[in-house]
């Protein structure tokens, strides 16, 4: 958060239509500010200008709008600066980039519903270990009439298990040596499906039993894994209602 | 392939990635099989992007376009995949090639258990 103070301002000027990995440069250069915390930026186009190469460009003439000038602006304090320079250098590539020392007089401020939400959703995230578990099935496998996929996530569900994710595959070949795979217009039913699993280990094998029953053919692995787990937070949903009427 | 330990190998490359004029995933799956590998599932994603930092997505509707992200993920013994590492390394010319730790609790087809 950027306080009231000294900083720097810094400015990057880049062309309308230069390119950065299949993406306009500016729109880049934004997203990496926004995601490495950035507490804000602008983008303003020029109406006209020239660079290094000494080539006007400008909205003047008949060709409409040609690599008009466009400048990247944002303050920050001067170690966030210095951290994020040698990857803007990259980025900017034939541009311009200029650092300028600035008093902050008064920063802007998130809005308090925002600053609460962020603080209840920090509150909720928990970390430990946990087991994946993946099933490999084909998506015309049936268990009691239905399609096992949706079958398997019934079951977890009725056995409270944490969450599951179907994948659907576009080509795959499994225990009985069968090609599976989408046809033209993705109209085939026998595309391969992966179930992704994740709870803790007890959890997965008390429904063992229940798996064994319901997958006649496939591949069941289970693999270690760490959780970072975010939840919504119902009650603290409930409260905040509560306190604003 | 037995119950128990093995190991779960995940390449992850574009969707138009060739390898002698057929697309990689497929490619990649024929060797699997001429191997003799227990399976191999390719799988197609919606957005991503790796080694070479490009965003790959697949723009039109009807997905007619490609250059979606693709990941084959295979399940065998170690010395199983171990052997199939080499052909990849030469197959898979930009990329990401992971192997995990996985056990094995169910491999079965419907005549009954193969090892």
């Amino acid at each position: 958060m950027l306080k009231s103070g000294p900083a720097k301002k810094v400015s990057i000027y880049v062309g309308e239509d230069h390119q950065y990995h299949g993406q306009s440069l500016y729109a880049a250069i934004l997203d990496f500010l926004f995601y490495r915390g950035i507490s804000g930026a602008s983008v303003v186009r020029g109406i006209a200008g020239f660079g290094a190469d000494h080539h006007m460009h400008t909205m003047r003439i008949e060709r409409l709008t040609e690599n008009l000038p466009i400048k990247i602006e944002f303050v920050e304090s001067a170690e966030k600066v210095e951290e994020l320079l040698p990857k803007l250098r990259q980025l900017a590539g034939t541009g311009l980039i200029e650092v300028q020392d600035t008093l902050v007089v008064k920063p802007s401020e998130e809005s308090a519903e925002h600053a609460a939400k962020e603080a209840a959703a920090v509150s909720l995230k928990s970390e430990g270990k946990a087991k994946l578990m993946r099933i490999f099935i084909g998506e015309n496998d049936k268990w009691h009439e239905k399609p096992l996929h949706k079958a398997l996530v019934e079951a977890m569900r009725a056995n409270d298990i944490a969450g599951v994710t179907v994948y659907q595959g576009i080509l795959g070949y499994g225990a009985n040596r069968r090609i599976h795979k989408e046809g033209a217009l993705h109209l085939s039913h026998d595309r391969p499906i992966m179930l992704s699993v994740v709870d803790d280990e007890a959890k997965l094998r008390a429904f063992f039993p229940m798996l064994d029953g319901m997958v006649q053919q496939g591949l069941v692995v289970l693999s270690d894994v760490d959780v970072i787990k975010y939840t919504h937070d119902y009650a603290g949903e409930e409260r905040r209602k509560k306190a604003r009427p | 392939m037995k119950l128990g330990l093995a190991k779960m190998l995940r390449i992850h490359f574009g969707e138009d990635d060739k390898w002698k004029d057929t697309p990689l995933y497929r490619a990649i799956v024929e060797k699997c099989r001429e191997l003799d590998i227990a399976g191999a599932t390719v799988f197609r994603g919606i957005e991503g992007y790796g080694a070479s930092t490009l965003i790959r997505k697949p723009h039109h509707l009807l997905s007619f376009s490609h250059d979606a992200p693709v990941m084959v993920s295979v399940v065998d013994s170690d010395e199983k995949i171990k052997k199939l590492l080499p052909h990849l390394d030469e197959m898979v010319a930009e990329g990401l090639i992971a192997i995990s730790e996985v056990e094995v609790i169910k491999y079965v087809h419907q005549n009954g258990v193969r090892s």
